[in-house]
């Protein structure tokens, strides 16, 4: 039994499997949370009638979505259109396997963990232009190229932030990473980075005021405008999970993953993460949407000459 | 102005039969009869002297089709009526919309009404109806639609080009809020051209009006502009009293202003939330629609609705206000003057707000002036023309106020106009309440049956949207014989596709909420 649990791969399996179970966990909290956070910031007090603070309510939403009719128009791609939202699935699972929870609560420790999490990660335009593309409809195509383009745009001052720190702490795996911020968090040391990598992180997944994939009052719905039921909820799930896996990458490398005093580590690491998911509904209920030429230029002309030059400045006073 | 603009007239066509007319009756200054061979010349007159065409129309008096053109300026108060009879068999007229932008859509209006055929108009097809309508509906006496003319009227299909992509926005869309259809026509994200689809909410209300008395037909204008409904019923009181000359007692009067003025800031606090909406910002939406429900309270507790109202009577009002309202407004003036600051943090001084709509949909004053845009999209623009101001009506001329405008006439500016302006309209709260005396609200004796002069009438109001023109023909009966709607939303929406050409899809969402459309006001 021991050795069945010591191989390789069935680690692995069990730390998919209990991602799984987390990702859909997440996601029943975070759809409750962002509807509490919404209401309190526009003087409702969102859902209260499902369970103690309508908190069986994603509960209720899940199971109305499963009961919903899962429609295909008329002349969508199929593959293309069936492929995309589970696709978009698919990075999101991949990227809990080497993020470290907790000193030992890591899938599996990859020496080069960043880049398999960023090289994923892209992974999941190509579901947003199978969903765009295949859904056959002018808004979702729109969509579906705005997403691109943005990824585009995002990625790189995303991976230049990210490397200053993998330069200060002389690794790309991710507990390396944390274990390098035992006396000072990165945060402190790289604030522009910090700044950089967050605000590319809120466009990474497609949130106000960088949601204008999906921007509902120019495309409806964007990419998933013509899905229904539980594969709009996949979409759903996606976004969710997302917003998580960008927060608990800011916390791993800026704000000292799982360290912290007195509480358990994973306590600590959900804290902070969860946090970081706050300050982004935060951002979203407070926000109009951004424009799309102004979306590009704030990514090609400030963010990424800011981050080429902190990094400039990292390597410079890291030869001193 | 009126005389220096009749001498010149006189001046220039000497064969011109020109009348003066009285203004407080007839609500135009000057009428002149036109020919055919006249048309064109006097409008590019009044084109050259900084007039707009504020509405044209058409009336049937079974002898001969009247084609009516209203003649007006921003900068003083001198109306023209020009007129153009024609043959009712077949009726053809020069086209103004080579002059005017404005005329493009009245004269379409005015083709599948009427039947009247403008020559030279680039675009003679269905503006409201449809193919199914085998008969011109405004006509007295049954005209059908002959077969060649129905394929002329429904031959327009917006340009489709190879290497562009045609957008339907609308009529379902989040941001066209109601049934307005766009049909855009992009280069990427980039409109090369915009053309709005109307009659999605179409009801023919002119014809109503004509089968219903004039008591009969008041509970349907607050349905045309569904959130300033009491401007469209004050319009239409205001309108029947200076045709039936019944004089409304004074309380009536500050009532009336004070259910008016609440009713216009509702309806721009609901603009500020869906603007902001439509933007992507859905949070002030809930805050404006909080301060609008105190309005609402205050508003159904004494004329029984919150939204479609229809409180005002010929001579007076439905019923007297009570301490209740008094009190609830003043509280409400309070409430709402510590509300501003409030605004100016989540929304106005937001730097993704102000650089989404800086710069944007500008429209300059002579663009303007061609539309006959009016309301605050023609305050943006600059030019200072507010109708309480200019031509006032109830109380208004008591009442002392600002009339904001803006500098660049971008959408910024509408909407910094739109809040300075629901803050001018507290002040006039504030002074007709301190001025609301006791007495009668209602006139004694009022009249249950209307004996309108016989004539015809042009009767201005402003609604929070802008420039409502009620045209009324009497002919002595109790309904009107032809009752035409110079709707505001409908001309600022012609000046849409014009704004939004070479603009991104972003800006077109922004520069169509900054319009403050409301649909069933342009189709009514």
């Amino acid at each position: 039994m021991e050795q069945i649990l010591d191989l390789e791969i069935v680690k692995l399996v069990i730390g998919l499997l209990a991602a799984f179970v987390f990702v859909v966990f997440n996601a029943l909290i975070l759809t409750w949370a962002e509807r509490k956070v919404a209401g309190h910031m526009q003087l409702r007090i969102g859902p209260k009638e499902v369970g103690p603070y309508g908190l069986i309510q994603p509960l209720a939403d899940a199971l109305k979505l499963l009961g919903k009719e899962i429609i295909t128009p008329r002349n969508v791609d199929k593959p293309l259109f069936y492929l995309g939202p589970i696709l978009i699935f698919i990075p999101v699972l991949v990227a809990f396997v080497v993020i470290p929870f907790d000193s030992f609560l890591q899938v599996k420790d990859i020496n080069v963990g960043i880049l398999v999490v960023l090289a994923f990660s892209s992974f999941t335009v190509l579901a947003i232009l199978m969903a765009g593309w295949g859904s056959n409809n002018k808004y979702s195509l729109i969509g579906a190229i705005r997403s691109i383009a943005q990824s585009v745009a995002y990625e790189i001052p995303l991976l230049l932030s990210l490397l200053a720190v993998v330069m200060m702490a002389g690794s790309l795996s991710l507990k390396e990473v944390v274990e390098a911020q035992k006396g000072v968090w990165f945060v402190l040391l790289q604030p522009v980075a910090f700044v950089i990598y967050f605000i590319s992180s809120v466009a990474e997944t497609n949130r106000t005021p960088f949601d204008l994939p999906e921007a509902e009052s120019e495309l409806v719905a964007g990419y998933h405008t013509e899905y229904s039921g539980m594969m709009f909820a996949l979409f759903f799930l996606a976004e969710y999970t997302n917003m998580f896996i960008v927060s608990a990458i800011t916390v791993t490398f800026f704000l000292g993953g799982y360290q912290g005093p007195f509480l358990p580590g994973i306590v600590w690491f959900l804290l902070k993460s969860y946090l970081l998911v706050f300050v982004m509904m935060w951002f979203r209920w407070t926000f109009p949407r951004v424009r799309f030429d102004q979306l590009l230029n704030i990514s090609w002309k400030v963010l990424i000459p800011l981050a080429f030059l902190n990094l400039l400045v990292t390597g410079g006073l890291l030869k001193l | 102005m009126v005389e220096k603009i009749k001498a010149e007239l006189k001046a220039t066509f000497a064969d011109l039969a020109i009348a003066e007319e009285s203004y407080p009756q007839s609500g135009y200054h000057l009428s002149v009869d036109l020919t055919a061979k006249d048309i064109l010349n006097v409008a590019r007159f009044f084109d050259g002297r900084g007039f707009y065409l504020a509405v044209e129309l058409c009336v049937d008096y079974k002898d001969y089709l009247e084609i009516v053109y209203i003649f007006s300026i921003h900068s003083s108060l001198c109306k023209v009526k020009a007129t153009l009879k024609l043959d009712p068999v077949q009726p053809v007229a020069p086209t103004l919309s080579g002059i005017f932008d404005c005329a493009y859509w009245y004269e379409r209006e005015i083709r599948e009404f009427y039947g009247v055929l403008f020559d030279g108009h680039p675009n003679m097809t269905y503006l409201f109806l449809h193919e199914g309508i085998d008969f011109y509906p405004l006509r007295k006496d049954r005209v059908p639609v002959s077969e060649q003319d129905k394929q002329e009227l429904n031959s327009y299909s917006p340009e489709q080009r190879e290497d562009s992509l045609s957008i339907n926005m609308g009529p379902q869309h989040p941001s066209t809020h109601g049934v307005l259809r766009v049909v855009l026509r992009m280069d990427g994200e980039y409109i090369e051209d915009a053309s709005p689809v109307l009659g999605y909410l179409h009801r023919m209300q002119e014809k109503m009006a004509e089968n219903r008395t004039y008591q009969q037909f008041l509970p349907n204008t607050g349905r045309m502009d569904y959130l300033g409904a009491m401007s469209f019923n004050l319009g239409y009181v205001t309108a029947v009293e200076r045709l039936t000359g019944i004089d409304v007692p004074a309380r009536a009067h500050y009532v009336r202003v004070i259910a008016t003025e609440l009713n216009r800031i509702s309806s721009h606090l609901l603009w500020v939330g869906a603007y902001l909406a439509d933007l992507g910002g859905l949070s002030p939406f809930l805050y404006v629609f909080d301060d609008r429900e105190h309005i609402l309270d205050v508003l159904e507790a004494v004329t029984g609705s919150r939204l479609t109202y229809c409180y005002f009577r010929f001579g007076g009002l439905y019923n007297d206000v009570d301490d209740a309202f008094v009190l609830g407004t003043k509280a409400f003036v309070a409430r709402m003057r510590g509300r501003f600051s409030l605004y100016e943090k989540l929304v106005g001084g937001n730097v993704i707000f102000i650089n989404r709509t800086r710069g944007i949909g500008v429209i300059a004053k002579e663009r303007a002036r061609k539309y006959a845009v009016s309301g605050p999209v023609l305050r943006g623009a600059g030019i200072g023309m507010d109708l309480r101001k200019a031509e006032p009506y109830a109380a208004y001329p008591e009442m002392d106020f600002e009339v904001p405008t803006g500098k660049n006439g971008d959408a910024l500016d509408m909407y910094h106009v739109r809040v300075k302006e629901m803050e001018t309209s507290l002040d006039i709260i504030d002074q007709a309440l301190a001025l609301l005396a006791d007495g009668p609200f209602m006139v004694e004796k009022a009249p249950k049956k209307l004996k309108p002069r016989k004539g015809d009438l042009y009767h201005v109001v402003e609604t929070p949207r802008g420039e409502l023109g009620i045209y009324i023909v009497s002919d002595e009966s109790d309904k009107p014989y032809r009752m035409k709607w110079r709707v505001p939303s409908f001309s600022n929406l012609m000046a849409f596709p014009e704004l939004a050409k070479g603009n991104l899809l972003s800006d077109a969402v922004a520069i169509l909420g900054s319009l403050d459309l409301v649909i069933p006001e342009i189709d009514r």
